[in-house]
């Protein structure tokens, strides 16, 4: 074999050898995670080996293992992986590093659905669902304005981050103007929403959630040629090898603000992850996409389950949601990393 | 020998509002054909280049691609002689058919130059790289001994080195036809000979027929290397034919503007024109005022 294709390969092994390590370090990770918890006697070590049944639990360890801590643990995972995933895609369609999924204006349109549904008191569905369900309907508006603008003719990248910018004021505005005639305790409630947490998810909610992110994951990895061609040579130097890069980007867009959408409505606000996994995933593999998807999916994943299992057990019984958390953690480790790897 | 037309573009318009850039182009490229297209800036190059290839889309005329079935394994065995339309192939159809080399790229994230190049395969890949791709690729990097800086980010390149990765992603392309849009920009002396030696290898290979439509400057590359050239001003072909033919003293003043002498090489059967008058009187007067006005501040 050509000795210029045996370094390719052996590059490539390399790199899949380190995504392999980091998906090892995030299992292993999310079994500690599943051995926190106020309930002392399923620790580390028991959870363990109750849930690869080397040990039978009671009724109520299983219980808490599979009712309680699990939902929690998937939700972390699904969430990072979809947020992280998300980063990715819109990063490499829009060829920009400061896009996040929350930069779509996704994350506002779901901040006013949540404050409409708790200062006006409207909602698509009733009960306990309503801010979630009003979230992600608004979520959606968004969503529809994007499949709008792509539909025109000639749509930029930048013209994508200048109506997400527009979308995040607007819906900032009037959210704003609601919490100024709101009573306290809706403020607080609104507040509430905002402030990330995978406390709210149940386990069928985690279990629903995970299904269009399994199916994201392989579609993105199809997608990743398509990426590489518009981030190394841009719209035209894209359409040169086959792709169409407005009808690519606008699908990408919709389906990266669809999950976003998905996921922030039932968590509230986590913007940190889709910004920062993808980034960090970069340092170890690169930019190929082909490697970066899979990657920034399991960084994802990692760091949502970190910050989560910190913010529980740093001052437990006090609970520190995961968006704040990974805000605090997570912002001066991504700096440490950029420093570093432009050091380099 | 019949020459094969491989791209036929018949009265060909494109333009913004108020602005027409292609007034009515006739060509056509057969195969084993180095095509040099030379003109001014804004004569219309780039866009002619684009509209060939799908990038813009033209207002009116024809474009139309010959053998394409063939040459990309579509269709059944009957469409194959016949020539097909522009608006009949897809993104991928044409990316097999076609591999372009942009002015410029505009890069936002790199990966390295080996996988840059591999995304010429991109029209020939499925979910995985096969073993013929990367010895496609692997042989297209020692072919413009690209060796060096195979496992090299891309963006830390120089341009010259960028410009060589981007033709080497349209040769891994195996295409039918090269376009490219001043390949040579950014290359130094031995380097342009270079590329522009391998284009006419991997053109004349009489085994696989390619062509090459090349827009470049300069006018004595053009002249060794082309097979033909034509000759663009304000968004019409006004001259076309062998460099012998094209490169005549009066084509020249006419659309650059220069006077200039054809001077034949005493060694070989070579020719290269000799530029006599580069700057015009206006460029000339600015020069006085700048002269003038630095006199004026010492004073």
């Amino acid at each position: 074999m050509n000795p210029l294709s045996e370094q390719h390969i052996l590059k490539s092994r390399n790199q899949i050898k380190s995504i392999v390590l980091l998906g090892v370090t995030t299992f292993v990770l999310a079994l500690i995670a599943m051995g926190q918890g106020p309930y002392e006697k399923l620790d580390i070590w028991t959870t363990a080996k109750m849930i690869f049944g080397f040990e039978t639990p009671t009724s109520t360890e299983h219980s808490i293992i599979w009712r309680i801590r699990f939902p929690r643990i998937l939700m972390a995972i699904v969430g990072g992986v979809a947020l992280a995933t998300a980063g990715a895609l819109m990063q490499g369609c829009l060829g920009n590093p400061l896009v996040s999924p929350l930069t779509l204006g996704v994350a506002s349109g779901a901040a006013l659905g949540a404050a409409v549904a708790i200062m006006l008191g409207f909602s698509i569905i009733g009960g306990p669902l309503a801010i979630i369900g009003n979230a992600f309907l608004f979520a959606l508006i968004v969503v529809f304005i994007i499949i709008q603008l792509g539909s025109t003719h000639s749509v930029s990248a930048e013209s994508y981050i200048l109506v997400g910018i527009a979308i995040t004021f607007i819906a900032g505005a009037i959210t704003s103007v609601l919490n100024y005639f709101a009573t306290d305790e809706q403020v607080s409630q609104l507040m509430h929403w905002s402030f990330g947490s995978l406390g709210r998810v149940d386990r069928d909610t985690a279990l629903f959630l995970t299904i269009p992110v399994v199916f994201l994951v392989p579609l993105a990895l199809k997608w990743s040629w398509d990426l590489n061609a518009l981030s190394v040579g841009g719209d035209e130097f894209a359409i040169s090898t086959g792709v169409n890069p407005a009808g690519f980007r606008k699908i990408v867009l919709v389906f990266s603000a669809l999950l976003t959408a998905l996921v922030i409505s039932f968590t509230g606000l986590i913007g940190f992850v889709g910004l920062a996994a993808p980034h960090m995933a970069r340092v170890i593999v690169g930019n190929d996409f082909r490697k970066l998807i899979p990657s920034s999916a399991i960084f994802g994943a990692f760091l949502m389950l970190f910050a989560d299992t910190l913010g529980r057990t740093l001052f437990a019984p006090i609970i520190i949601p995961v968006g704040v958390m990974l805000s605090v953690i997570g912002g001066p480790f991504f700096m440490y990393l950029l420093i570093r790897s432009k050091g380099r | 020998m019949v020459l094969s037309s491989i791209i036929t573009v018949k009265n060909l318009r494109f333009g913004y509002p108020k602005n027409e850039v292609l007034k009515g182009i006739d060509l056509t490229l057969h195969d084993n054909e180095l095509v040099c297209l030379l003109g001014v800036n804004g004569a219309g190059k780039s866009t002619l280049l684009k509209c060939i290839l799908g990038i813009l889309k033209h207002q009116s005329g024809n474009i139309s691609y010959g053998n394409v079935a063939q040459a990309i394994n579509v269709g059944d065995g009957n469409t194959s002689s016949q020539s097909i339309s522009s608006e009949d192939l897809d993104p991928m159809q044409m990316a097999r058919y076609m591999s372009y080399v942009p002015q410029s790229v505009k890069s936002s994230f790199s990966i390295d130059v080996y996988d840059t190049i591999m995304l010429g395969r991109r029209p020939y890949i499925g979910w995985s790289i096969s073993e013929l791709d990367r010895e496609i690729v692997s042989k297209t990097i020692e072919f413009l001994n690209l060796e060096d800086f195979a496992f090299r980010k891309f963006n830390q390149l120089s341009g010259g080195e960028r410009q060589r990765v981007i033709i080497g992603k349209a040769i891994a392309q195996s295409p039918r036809v090269f376009v490219l849009d001043e390949p040579t920009s950014d290359l130094d002396l031995k380097n342009q000979i270079q590329v522009m030696k391998k284009l006419k290898i991997l053109v004349s290979d009489e085994n696989s027929p390619k062509a090459a439509l090349v827009a470049i400057h300069d006018i004595n590359m053009a002249a060794r290397f082309a097979d033909r050239i034509l000759l663009m001003s304000d968004g019409e072909i006004i001259a076309g034919g062998t460099p012998r033919d094209v490169l005549t003293p009066e084509n020249i003043q006419k659309v650059f503007g220069v006077t200039s002498d054809v001077i034949e090489s005493q060694e070989d059967n070579r020719f290269w024109i000799h530029v006599k008058d580069e700057i015009g009187g206006e460029l000339e007067h600015k020069h006085v005022i700048w002269e003038h006005q630095n006199n004026e501040d010492e004073g």
